[in-house]
């Protein structure tokens, strides 16, 4: 973990010698995330609601989702982006390193520009929680925290996979996008507006619903159940597995596996 | 028992077939064809603690992926290495401690930024006690002489100042083996002499083991006692480099620049070749005599100048890749 | 031209390569396709007073922009060009005997062409073989069909010279992605990609009526789904002759003056 942190600290020493570049960077980061959220303004200048949630809860469901996907950008771009890794033979040199792989492979590259969407993403919920009347109570305090930690980690466990796709092939990686920025597309709204199929496929092949939907519902009040508001705690479960495959993935890559 | 030993390794890959045009782009689009490649075939080999060897072959003659193999990264389809009591890829993470690596094409140093910032997250990443770390990297300063250049953002600095830093890099934990892949690439002749004489001499003081591959036979020359030549994923020679001189050395290359046309059979002529000048010509010269050859050709036609080329490393590589058909 | 025809196969040849990339990108495709449609049906069930397209019409809209997404994208990150740039090694392209602002611009529109040629039947096949909510619908008329095509292909060139802009932008700022980034967003939002048009709020419909962004995809899409009448839809092919001509003047002269700066410079 040191080494993680020692080699931020790296990253963000070289990032100063840019400075002009990086301010630029910063700014147009925000007009992109800003494309983001005009769409869902757009739509409801014209509509009210979309199956029954309101503007600001739909807000609070995009805000959540940007967070975990900024926080990975920002923090585990080397896993994002793990195919230049292997292209370029960096990864031979991680191997060469006595130290665990998915951090030297997470703090590999960094891409601060990114944080300006973490901060974004931050500001959005902010707004929302405002907006939105919510009858606070310690318990879904937790929830919310718990829909961002999960957040977090469902596209740590995503990004892993496609990094393991990367083992096989580096060709037709985009493939990979269905489920990151796809992903992040369709859980910026509850996925319980979506047809059966894809609620099914999202909650149990990949568990966006435990970020965005059932934690959503106990919070804002649908539901009031409090198991709902645990259900985040599966997506911790999920990464075990991703991790795993991970590591056979770097078996297959040195010949190991096969 | 020897430090290193290598016993009857294989490694394969499988490769997609490409092949030039539209149509031919087309087709494969649709369906693709794959070959296996043998990329080393039943190698084996030992080397000692201390040696300086030079690993040699053409281009995909299977260098690399031995390298590879050696270093932990690759698990070869079959065979046996020890290194010490370890095995590479079996015992990788404790294994990775003792060695390091220089790629001549590759940089581990963080581009924008000085190499000592580099130094310092190398010291966390193979846990150097700070006071081993202090002395290791004013030693390697002090030899390389990188005084001026480890506080320089490496962007700005030149190839060979890079690669003395690069070689200090691989080499702040006090590695038992280095491997060095074409460290010497691109660099200008002080830089190569610097990089050479600062490897022979860690090889003395350590007793550092190096395993050096190279296409620049001067590096070979001045480096190694002992070379392992390799070629299509094969062994052809191991032994002293001396050795390998003697054999060709009575090989001669003669060049005979000319405008006439030259007919000539003789015993000892190893090989004649049409030049846009003239001829270049290989004789054995333990057969026939050097003067004895030319007094023969000048009889025959009129000679412009002649070239005798005696003991050149270049050529005699290349005669032995020509003799072992790689 | 028989140079820049030459560059135009090879590009495409490069693209046949990356055969897992064309069947990825179909998938990609297909799934934000489902994805944008569920998310209007959904707000199409929750009611609402004014709708500016009908729910066909959306979809064919959504359709088409996904499977001409190559075409009509205003987003672009072509390394070549880009380091090419960036590494100051534009210099050796100045000996090349053939004018760069051109050479790029058969190099970008041969990319999109090839990607969107291979992609474009299979991925058309299986829409118009879907279940009815979701299948594409045939054009309005012949008529509008027709004048989709040539929008289309108006479009396509107009898209071209607006991304020729992004490596001549970055030869000033040698970066493409502080200021080239920010124009690429815009770019996104005003040509309708994002949402289209008509959900636009009404300023913002004026403003983007006055930019070139909504004639590259846009246009053609609404009048192949019948949302813009003929005679609107040849009008609007006038827009886009205008704007490519502006567009590709801009461009033109920029490269010149930037190109004099790298030579003074000595690259």
């Amino acid at each position: 973990m040191k080494v993680y942190f020692k080699s931020l600290g790296l990253h963000l020493k070289s990032l100063l010698e840019y400075k002009a570049s990086f301010i630029t960077t910063f700014l147009s980061q925000i007009l992109v995330f800003f494309s983001y959220y005009f769409t869902i303004l757009a739509l409801f200048t014209r509509f009210d609601n979309i199956k029954g949630f309101t503007l600001y809860e739909v807000l609070l469901c995009f805000g959540v989702i940007q967070f975990g996907f900024a926080f990975n950008e920002s923090f585990a771009r080397g896993i994002d982006r793990f195919d230049k890794l292997i292209i370029h033979g960096e990864f031979d040199r991680i191997l060469l390193r006595p130290k665990n792989i998915i951090l030297q492979a997470a703090g590999y590259d960094e891409d601060f520009a990114k944080v300006s969407r973490l901060l974004q993403a931050i500001i959005v919920i902010v707004i929302a929680l405002v907006n939105l009347d919510i009858a606070w109570s310690p318990l879904k305090l937790i929830t919310l925290l718990l829909m961002m930690v999960a957040a977090v980690i469902v596209f740590f466990s995503i990004f892993l996979l496609a990094a393991s796709y990367c083992f096989i092939t580096v060709q037709g990686l985009e493939v990979t996008n269905v489920f990151t920025d796809g992903g992040k597309h369709m859980a910026q709204y509850p996925i319980g507006i979506f047809k059966k199929g894809f609620v099914w496929f999202f909650t149990f092949i990949i568990p966006y619903a435990f970020v965005n939907y059932y934690p959503l519902l106990y919070f804002i009040g649908k539901i009031n159940n409090p198991i709902y508001a645990f259900s985040p705690l599966l997506v911790f479960l999920y990464l075990i597995p991703c991790i795993l495959i991970f590591y056979r993935g770097i078996k297959k890559y040195t010949g190991a596996g096969s | 028992m020897s430090y290193i030993e290598v016993n009857h390794i294989t490694k394969s890959f499988k490769v997609a077939k490409k092949k030039s045009g539209l149509k031919e782009a087309f087709k494969s689009f649709f369906k693709r064809d794959y070959k296996i490649v043998e990329a080393v075939k039943d190698i084996s080999f030992s080397i000692e603690k201390g040696e300086i060897v030079g690993y040699i072959g053409p281009n995909g003659a299977g260098k690399s992926t031995t390298i590879k193999i050696l270093s932990g990264i690759l698990t070869p389809n079959s065979g046996k290495c020890k290194v010490g009591k370890m095995t590479p890829w079996l015992d990788r993470k404790e294994y990775v401690r003792k060695i390091g690596v220089v790629f001549g094409q590759r940089s581990q140093l963080w581009w924008d930024i000085p190499a000592e910032d580099t130094f310092d997250l190398l010291k966390d990443i193979y846990d150097i006690p700070e006071e081993r770390y202090l002395k290791t990297k004013e030693e390697l300063v002090e030899k390389l002489n990188l005084k001026d250049i480890i506080n320089v953002p490496v962007r700005q600095l030149s190839l060979g100042q890079r690669m003395r830093c690069e070689i200090a890099a691989s080499l702040l934990h006090e590695p038992d083996i280095l491997f060095l892949d074409e460290p010497t690439i691109g660099l200008d002749a002080i830089s190569k002499q610097l990089v050479r004489d600062f490897i022979k001499r860690i090889n003395k003081e350590k007793k550092t083991t190096i395993i050096l591959t190279t296409h620049d036979m001067s590096d070979i020359d001045a480096l190694a006692k002992r070379i392992i030549l390799i070629g299509k994923g094969q062994v052809l020679y191991d032994g002293s480099l001396q050795k390998l001189k003697n054999n060709y050395a009575n090989k001669k290359y003669i060049k005979v620049n000319t405008k006439d046309a030259i007919n000539i059979k003789m015993k000892g002529v190893l090989k004649k070749v049409k030049e846009k000048d003239g001829y270049a010509f290989i004789i054995d010269s333990k057969q026939l005599n050097i003067s004895d050859f030319l007094n023969v050709i000048s009889k025959q036609v009129q000679i412009e100048d002649v070239e005798i080329d005696n003991e050149n490393l270049d050529n005699m590589i290349v005669n032995l890749y020509e003799d072992l058909k790689i | 031209m028989r140079a820049y025809l030459s560059y135009f196969r090879l590009r495409f040849i490069t693209c046949l390569q990356y055969r897992a990339a064309a069947w990825a990108g179909i998938a990609t495709q297909l799934f934000f396709g489902f994805v944008y449609i569920m998310v209007y049906m959904a707000f199409y069930e929750s009611g609402s007073a004014e709708l500016p397209m009908e729910l066909p019409q959306l979809i064919t809209y959504i359709w088409l922009m996904q499977s001409l997404l190559s075409l009509v994208s205003m987003f672009y990150k072509d390394e070549d060009i880009f380091s090419l740039v960036r590494t100051g090694n534009i210099a050796y392209e100045l000996a090349r005997p053939k004018n760069l602002y051109f050479m790029w611009y058969f190099k970008i529109i041969g990319d999109r062409l090839a990607k969107v040629l291979l992609r474009f039947v299979p991925f058309i096949i299986f829409l118009l073989i879907l279940p009815v909510p979701y299948r594409i619908s045939l054009p309005a008329s012949l008529p509008h069909f027709l004048i989709f095509i040539a929008t289309m292909t108006a479009g396509s060139l107009l898209m071209t010279t607006i991304i020729t802009l992004y490596p001549i932008i970055t030869m000033h700022t040698l970066s493409e992605k502080g200021i080239v980034g920010i124009i690429i967003a815009f770019a996104e939002i005003l040509s309708g990609i994002v949402v289209p048009i008509p959900f636009f709020p009404k300023f913002l419909q004026v403003i983007s009526k006055c930019l070139p962004f909504q004639y590259v995809s846009d246009l053609p899409f609404r009048i192949y789904v019948g949302n813009i009448g003929i005679n609107d839809g040849l009008y609007g092919l006038l827009i886009q002759i205008i704007w490519i001509f502006i567009m590709g003047t801009l461009g033109y002269i920029l490269m010149h003056k930037s190109l004099k700066k790298v030579v003074v410079q000595g690259g």
